[in-house]
């Protein structure tokens, strides 16, 4: 049981953390609040699906491809669509809303409605202690890992990521370094859709696919964000793998407590928004710009 | 003249914040803007650096206010009133804000890093660090210090040392004396005219005129957006009006 808790909830956490840091990368830096961020997720799923039930092309290939092109994809959507409504916060909700709704539509032409699944790259388990584990949900977390420390290094170690966390603290006196905010932004959404991308791109072989995948996804993602206050990179992490666990212990420790695990997301939302709106490492933005 | 303002107006959602200004800054000098709340100082140091006219581009794509900016701002002859803040730091005109304002989450050295951002030589940017921690011996071996535990003094000398590291020609310094103690201003201004005498050029925004007077070659007195009087603290002093009305001594 416990050890059943602990392999759900760092599975579950990890791909939180891997689409909480995306949503928070482009609103920290260029605060933009990307609903569509999980539709791209859900895209670089169907690729997936495509590439290698239709068009036969391997899972790896298929992977680098699906990410290629949903990033390509955001960035698109971001300097014909976001940029120009950036600084109108309500402008930007709504207009990221329809684009999700947009990528849906399309996709529910093109794929119907039907859930798909796509199989496994490994297939098989272990058992530890009485625990299926699945090699699938090892690769899993193995390559959310690489990604997650990967995006770390490059924050804390290139000249782009010393420029990502300038504008995340202070637009302005980032801008008074030198760094050219458009270009930084634009390469920031080129990330967070890149994370989004992967994370579709992994997780499909545990998923069915549908053109409503987003959704679910989405309120989780709201959710680990609000914990972890909005902007907060570290916030995002943390409130990630506490948003996994607490899913977890719902869904194995109460009876019936599957039923319950949707709740679980919101349950936090509300409460973290009644007890402490700012999250657990929240940034105060005070008149800054 | 190494910075030129030539009838400079600035307004803000209508209200005018500069009215005709003219001002130049030479090079080698460090000259002081000082006057009352309120004046337009911070203002007209946001226009030659390039932040008023980012804050237009903004209220442009947005619901916010108009601004409005109008007039000639020359840096070494050439017109930069309509260039943007990051490109202004590559000329050498550099701002050092009000408030301080470090990135407050990041390392004393990520701060310094953040300076030399334009600066693609590595072995310069370690070098000008290695000045910076000269200058300022209180950052020294506190590099990987969260800059938002510093005190008020310190993150001054970080956020003064930061717009060091971008090699500035002409530093613009706003009110680096704001909530410092007594003791801590001094050393602040004793650092900024060490600054000044490594041949930067200051352009220096103050309240304490008593202070800034001792030590700059110039002053201008703004008053409601307008320069009202210019020239050295000596001679301001004596100026009955001036010191009563607008320097409160």
């Amino acid at each position: 049981m416990l050890l059943d808790i602990i392999v759900s909830g760092l599975i579950s956490g990890s791909m939180f953390a891997l689409l909480a840091i995306g949503f928070s990368l482009i609103f920290g830096v260029a605060r933009i609040v990307n609903i569509a961020h999980t539709a791209f997720y859900m895209i670089a799923a169907y690729c997936i699906f495509f590439f290698t039930q239709r068009m036969g092309v391997g899972p790896i290939p298929a992977m680098f491809m699906a990410i290629i092109i949903v990033t390509f994809l955001g960035l698109i959507a971001y300097r014909f669509f976001i940029e120009p409504i950036r600084e109108h916060e309500a402008a930007v909700l709504i207009g990221t809303i329809a684009l999700a709704i947009a990528m849906q539509e399309v996709m529910l032409l093109f794929f119907t409605g039907d859930f798909l699944s796509v199989p496994s790259l490994l297939e098989g388990f272990f058992s530890l202690m009485g625990v299926k584990i699945f090699f699938q949900q090892l690769l899993t977390f193995g390559a959310v890992l690489t990604i997650l420390i990967a995006l770390w290094l490059m924050l804390m170690k290139t000249r782009l990521g010393l420029a990502v966390r300038c504008m995340a603290e202070d637009r302005e006196v980032a801008n008074l370094m030198g760094i050219n905010e458009r270009r930084v932004a634009m390469a920031t959404m080129g990330i967070s859709v890149g994370l989004a991308a992967f994370t579709g791109a992994v997780v499909v072989p545990l998923t069915i696919l549908n053109p409503f995948m987003w959704m679910e996804p989405l309120i989780i993602m709201m959710a680990v964000v609000v914990l972890g206050g909005l902007g907060s990179l570290k916030g995002s992490f943390i409130g990630a793998y506490i948003l996994g666990f607490t899913e977890a212990l719902v869904v194995f420790l109460i009876p019936k407590g599957a039923f319950l695990k949707g709740s679980v997301a919101l349950s936090i939302m509300i409460l973290v928004l009644i007890i402490r709106p700012e999250g657990l490492f929240g940034i105060a933005f005070e008149e800054e710009r | 003249m190494l910075l030129d303002v030539e009838h400079l107006n600035v307004f803000y959602d209508k209200a005018m914040l500069l009215n005709d200004i003219n001002m130049g800054v030479d090079t080698g000098e460090l000259v002081s803007l000082v006057g009352p709340n309120g004046a337009g100082k911070s203002t007209l140091l946001r226009a030659v650096t390039g932040l008023v006219a980012r804050d237009r581009e903004i209220s442009k794509r947005s619901t916010g206010g108009d601004v409005v900016l109008q007039g000639l701002i020359r840096f070494e002859n050439i017109q930069i009133q309509n260039i943007h803040a990051h490109e202004i730091v590559k000329m050498g005109l550099v701002h050092c804000p009000e408030r301080r304002r470090p990135f407050r989450e990041m390392t004393v050295r990520d701060n310094l890093l953040a300076g030399a951002y334009l600066i693609k030589d590595r072995d310069k940017t370690m070098s000008n660090l290695a000045k910076v921690y000269d200058l300022f011996p209180v950052l020294k071996g506190r590099g990987s210090q969260i800059s938002g535990t510093l005190s008020g003094g310190e993150q001054q000398m970080l956020a003064i040392g930061r717009a060091l590291m971008t090699e500035p020609r002409l530093l613009c310094i706003d009110e680096p004396s704001t909530g410092l103690a007594p003791i801590l201003r001094a050393e602040v201004f004793e650092k900024i005219s060490e600054v000044s005498r490594l041949g930067i050029t200051v352009l220096l925004v103050e309240q304490e005129v008593g202070a800034v007077f001792a030590m700059s070659s110039r002053n201008y007195v703004l008053s409601s957006g307008r320069i009202i009087a210019e020239g050295t603290g000596e001679k301001l002093l004596k100026d009955e009006v001036i010191r009563k009305t607008y320097l409160g001594l």
